[in-house]
Parts: C-alpha cells; structure tokens; sequence
C-alpha cells in the first residue's frame, strides 16, 4: 500500500536531519560490510538530559523501519537488558507514540521520536511497565533507583 | 436465582435514559419480573397468558432496516445540533449511537464534546502557497493535489491513501480516524474516506460503519446463529430475554447463549462451563487417581500390586496406599498387595480427609453425568424434532393433504404440534441443568421441582408419540380415513396440554420455585394424590395448591366449565358426554 514511500521517507528525513538536529544527537542509517548503506535500519544515540540522573550517558539506540513506514512505526530498541521502567527485557522501548494501536502518526519523524524517548528516559510512566526490575525500584526505591541509573549513564560514555 | 433480578435492575439504570428520547415504545414496566407476578394473579384462561407472554419486546432487522435506522439517527443529529451529517455520524459512534447520549453531552459541553471527538468549530484552510509539502512523505506537490481535514494539515494523495489503507486494514478501529498529524486530533469522516481511498477500502469502511451501529449500540446485537445476517433490537426492561430470529434461531438476548427460559443466564452460563471446561476432567482426576508423593503428577492405578514406580524421569518407587516411599516397605510391612502402615494409620483417622474428597468427587461426578445425559438427550431430540418439522413441512405434508384429502390450511395443527415439541424440548433440556444446580437439602423444592418436570416429560412424550408414531398411519393410508377427524382433535387437544404443562413448569422455575415454602413438607405432590382430586373440583385439591400454587390454574379452569370434566391422568379437559378421556383414552 504505502510501502513504496518508506524509503524516499527516510531518504528525506536523512536529509532534514543532516541540515539540522538537536544537540548531542546522532542519527544515521547502518553501513553494511561491504560499504552499502541500509537506510531501514538506523543506529542512533541520545544523551541523557542535562541536570539529571541520566546525564553524562550516550545511549545506543537502534531504530527498525519496515516496509510498511510511515504507516506503521519503527522498533526502537536500547541493548538487551538496558535499565528502565519502560524498556522491555529485550531492549524494545515501551511509549505511546510508538505504538501503532495508539498514539503513532505518520507525520512523526525520527527527530520526534529520538526526543520523546530522550524525555522518557527521566520521565518513566508507571502506569505502564515494561521491565519488574526497573519498575520495582522507581516505585519502592527511589534512592537506588538513581544509584542505578547513574551507575547506567558511566557504562555509556560519548564515543569519539 | 437472585442473579437475574440483578441483571435486570443493572440493565434497567442504563436503558432509562436511552429509552427517554429514541423512545417508541414506552417502558412497560421498571422490572422485568413484574410481569410474570401480573400473570401469575391473571385468570385462569391459559390461551390469555400465552398471547401475553408472545408479545413481542424486539424487532428483527435485515441489513436496509439497520442502514435505515442508523440513517435517521444521524439526520436526528444532524438537525438537532446543526453540523454536518459526516459530523453527526462521528459524534454519535463516539457515543455508541446513543442519541439521547450525544444530545446530553453536547448542550451540557459542546467544546469539550468537539475536542474528545474531533470536530473543529472553525475549519481551517490549507496554507495558501502554490506549492504544499505533504507532512508524511515531505516531497513537495501543487496545493491542488493535497487534502486536508477540517485542521489544514495537508497531505499528499498517494500518502492519505496509505494512512486510510493501513488503518482499514487493521479492523473497525478506522472509524475513529484522527489526522496524521502527530499534534492534531481532528477527526476524518467518512466524506475524507470516499474522497481519498480506493472502492475497496471504501467499502470495508461503510461495512465497518454498519457494523458498529449494531455491535456498539446497547439496544441491538447481531443474531448469533451462523451465517444469519439479521439483528435484533430489544425494547429493555421488558420481560423475557428470549428472542427468535427470522432465521428461526432462538437465543437470550442478554448473553446471546441459545434461549435457555426458564433457567438464568448466570446457570446457563456455569453449566456451559461445567460442559466444556476442565472442571470436569480434574473431578475425574481427583476421583481416580492419586498424585505422585514426589512429582506430584497424577497416577490412575488400572491395574497390578501396591508397588507403584512413577514415569521417568521421576522414577520414584512408592506405595499405592500409605503413599510412602516403597524402599521402607516390603514382606515385613504386607508385602505387595496391602500395607501395613496405611492400614494402621486408617484405623486412627489420618487417611480420612483425602479419601473422603476422592469420595465425594466420585458422587458429585455421577451426580453431573446424570443430569448431563439428560440434557444431551433433549438437546438431541429437539434437533431431530427440528428436522422431522422441516420434512413435515417440505414434503410430508403436502402428502397427508393428497391422501387424506384436506386442504393443507387444515394441517397446521400438525406443524404446530411439532413447534411445541420443539420447544418443549428446549425447555426440558435446560430443566436439567437447573436441577443441577438446585441445592440438594432443598427437599420439599427438589420433590415439587422433579413432580413438574415428570409431568412436563410425560405429557411431552404422548405428544411426541402421537405426532411421529400415530401420524404416520394417516401418511400411508390410501383413502381417506373417517377417524382423521378424532385424530386432530387428539393432536390438537394434547399440543394445548402439553403447552399448560410446560408453562407451568417455566412458570414455576421462574419465580425460584417460590411456592414452596423452604420447609413446607407437604409440597410433596406425588402423581396418585394430586390428580384424583381434580375430578371432585375446588374442595380438596385446595389443599395442595396452597403450597403448589401454580396449578390451580389448572383446577380453576376445569370446575369453571360445568360441560367438561378433566382426566386424572393427564388432566385433559374432555366433553361432559364422553367416557374415555380423548387424549390418553383412559377411562374416566
């Protein structure tokens, strides 16, 4: 249906990105090994924000697109077993817009979704875990809560 | 059976406001039981309470009936309010097609009924520009190649027919279709869907929208009869929930089971259940089988000595009765065929608690069997009794009309005959389940309960009889018969009998056996006493129906009419100048 537009989409996004992102982004689409780039899967970072917990971590974030984007939203996946009250064991961020039942718009673009999963990473929802560990500590916990994501932010730090 | 009550009193709270503005028909009365204590105090003609209890609460709707209504719901709408029939219809799927609902809403709020919907007060335009980008696929197009809704967020054609695609798609959620815009809510119609999509979508769309008018409406539901493509509308708070479709399926219109009157919904329910569920396997488990002292997995024990060794990988060597580990048994402890030790501990009472479950698991088992052959019975006789009507009234009886040479419109006792053992064996099989279900130390209810339920039984049996066996003579005769006459009257006579009997049995299981009072012993009306009393009149019988009330009906009904007298056996009611009752050809 709209799967021939997936990848003039994200061929335009890769341009609107280029020309401008928010600071401390990164965003681009994987290179294979034999030099070929593979504009449907996108690895990212996002900073945590500054003044709090998060802060100081760069984490890793990969974006899968289907064929069938912008009508159906990516899978935005930390590593296996990243800290959060929101992230699935497997690393699957758990939020409303990207849930294709829910809140997810065609009209969302990478940029958004980088930085409404940034505002999550220090805004978890609890009314909608994903993970026992990390959702047991914000609510029973707080101090530890903090002392484990601190302790996240150090095991990711800014590549150059 | 108090749940029913309940379910009433729930359903009614809501349906008082629905009823209140799309209301045709007013309320009969504030609680469906009403209805049957009116009839309960109603005269004694039978004929009165059946035409009563026939009226129809519900309307059956084909497919232009339901387009229909659901188009003059949204023109009500669409006038009350002044908006747009696509707004109309929008406002009113949000609010399940309730128009009272939508009504109430919107003069109590309208902006915040625009805002949870998505109907703008004050559409906007597109930018105006020559050229547009459209928001999904961000290449640039001439503005007159993109649309927008009543937002002005413009997107290119080839893009909104993939939006609207994807969500036709993934099912009725497509009626709720808000702009692609992440920050926009406004709603898209069914106006934006015609314009922009494909013929296919389109009509999924308008399928979709049909549907829900149906499946989202509290006052309608789709007949659940496979294949049937009709709906019902059902007036609430108004008696019975049973329904027939034009499709000739009957079925409660609260939990959309087969109609099952007399018995509850929240019974029938559990004893559906009881039918399909597990319930009964883990009875039969606990019944016959003792659970591995190790594993704990459950062991039949078909066959052989006390030496019991589980399946790998347990392996583990036990004895059959004290359960202990078999490496301290042996010649000294019984050897392989008893065990000491249980024998010993059964003698001080420690084995008492388990075996007595196993026990009572064992009965309770043989109790359900018991009620279950019966209902699978009368579910399996109905089914042939539903076929045997349609060959009846696709060939045979066009044949009876040849041989014995009556128009067919004379016939129709024979079919109606054939309606009532239908249903009465519909009814029959759900008493079952309600004798299931009706508490044991209940005596004097369980006794009324079984007499009922033996009279209904017989008389349908003679009725069954005499409609399969008896007929089949008149279908084989070459000439007309001079008794065809006797015939009918016999037929007639006991399909009218047999409904009394079967009336006063749902009647009675209705009202939760209410009659009988909870200590009443004398409510034990065996078959012998009951009915030689009916001949003499009021008199004596009087006695029983204080506590079996609904069969002074039937009392009444004989002595009223001096020229009848009715039979002791079957209670027919037979002109004053015969000997020989009509029906069951008993002698007087």
């Amino acid at each position: 249906m709209s799967g021939g537009i997936a990848r003039g989409r994200l061929a335009e996004e890769r341009k609107a990105w280029r020309k401008n992102h928010p600071h401390g982004f990164v965003a681009k689409p994987e290179t294979l090994a034999d030099g070929t780039v593979n504009i449907m899967v996108w690895h990212c970072t996002i900073p945590g924000k500054q003044g709090t917990e998060w802060d100081g971590g760069h984490y890793p974030l990969t974006l899968h697109f289907s064929e069938d984007y912008p009508s159906k939203p990516p899978k935005c996946r930390f590593p296996q077993g990243f800290f959060h009250p929101n992230v699935y064991p497997s690393g699957t961020v758990c939020l409303s817009i990207l849930n294709e039942d829910s809140g997810w718009r065609p009209a969302i673009t990478v940029k958004q979704i980088l930085v409404g999963i940034q505002d999550l990473l220090d805004q978890p929802n609890p009314s909608d875990p994903a993970q026992t560990d990390g959702y047991h500590l914000f609510i029973q916990d707080p101090v530890e809560y903090k002392q484990r994501v601190r302790q996240q932010a150090k095991q990711y730090p800014q590549l150059i | 059976m108090d749940s029913e009550d309940d379910m009433h009193d729930a359903y009614d709270a809501d349906s008082l406001d629905e009823d209140f503005y799309s209301g045709g028909t007013p309320m009969g009365s504030d609680d469906g039981d009403a209805d049957y204590d009116f009839v309960d105090n109603e005269s004694e003609d039978s004929e009165d309470i059946t035409s009563h209890r026939q009226q129809q609460n519900y309307t059956i709707l084909n497919i232009s009936d339901i387009r229909q209504h659901q188009d003059e719901d949204i023109s009500r709408v669409s006038t009350v309010l002044s908006i747009s029939r696509v707004a109309a219809c929008v406002l009113l799927r949000h609010y399940k097609w309730s128009v009272s609902k939508v009504h109430d809403e919107w003069f109590a709020d309208e902006e915040n009924v625009r805002k949870a919907v998505g109907l703008l007060e004050k559409p906007l335009e597109m930018p105006h520009t020559r050229e547009l980008t459209c928001g999904i696929c961000f290449e640039s197009y001439p503005r007159v190649e993109m649309s927008a809704a009543a937002c002005g967020h413009p997107f290119c054609g080839a893009c909104w027919r993939g939006y609207i695609g994807t969500s036709v798609t993934d099912g009725p959620g497509c009626l709720m279709l808000r702009c692609p815009d992440p920050s926009c809510g406004a709603a898209v119609g069914e106006d934006m869907i015609n314009m922009l999509t494909s013929n296919d979508d389109k009509e999924k769309y308008s399928r979709y929208l049909l549907r829900s008018y149906v499946e989202d409406n509290r006052k309608t539901k789709w007949c659940p009869a496979p294949g049937c493509e009709f709906a019902v509308e059902f007036v609430m708070g108004s008696g019975s929930y049973d329904v027939t479709c034009n499709c000739s399926y009957s079925f409660c219109w609260n939990c959309t089971e087969e109609a099952h009157r007399p018995v509850d919904c929240a019974t029938v329910a559990k004893w559906i259940l009881k039918n399909c569920a597990e319930s009964e396997n883990m009875n039969w488990i606990l019944a016959n089988s003792k659970p591995c002292p190790k594993c704990k997995r459950p062991i039949e024990k078909n066959q052989g000595c006390m030496h019991i060794t589980c399946t790998p990988p347990c392996k583990f060597e036990f004895c059959w009765l004290c359960l202990g580990a078999w490496s301290e048994h042996g010649e000294r402890t019984g050897g392989f065929y008893a065990c000491n030790r249980y024998e010993a501990a059964k003698q001080e009472g420690a084995y008492d608690e388990s075996e007595r479950r196993r026990e009572m698991a064992k009965n309770s088992l043989e109790r359900y069997t018991h009620y279950y052959e019966r209902w699978a019975t009368n579910q399996s006789s109905r089914q042939k009794a539903l076929a045997d009507l349609h060959s009846m009234q696709v060939e045979k009886l066009e044949k009876l009309s040849d041989r014995q040479s009556q128009p067919e419109s004379q016939l129709k006792f024979i079919i109606e005959s054939w309606l009532q053992i239908v249903e009465c064996r519909r009814v029959l099989k759900w008493t079952y389940a309600y004798g299931y279900y009706l508490p044991e130390h209940e005596h004097a209810k369980r006794q009324f309960f079984e007499y009922l339920q033996g009279e209904a039984e017989a008389g349908l049996e003679r009725l069954h009889q005499c409609a399969e066996k008896e007929l089949q003579v008149y279908l084989e005769a070459e000439a007309p018969m001079k008794d065809f006459n006797d015939f009918r009257t016999k037929l007639a006579g006991l399909t009218s009998v047999t409904r009394n009997y079967f009336e006063n049995l749902v009647r009675a299981l209705e009202t939760g056996l209410k009659d009988v009072g909870p200590s009443s012993n004398q409510a034990t009306c065996s078959k012998s006493s009951s009915s030689k009393n009916l001949v003499g009149g009021k008199g004596s019988k009087m006695g029983k129906v204080k506590v079996t009330g609904t069969s002074s009906r039937v009392a009444g009904r004989t002595t009223d009419d001096g020229n009848l007298w009715s039979c002791e056996h079957c209670t027919y009611a037979n002109p004053r100048s015969l000997n020989v009752c009509q029906m069951c050809e008993k002698h007087r």
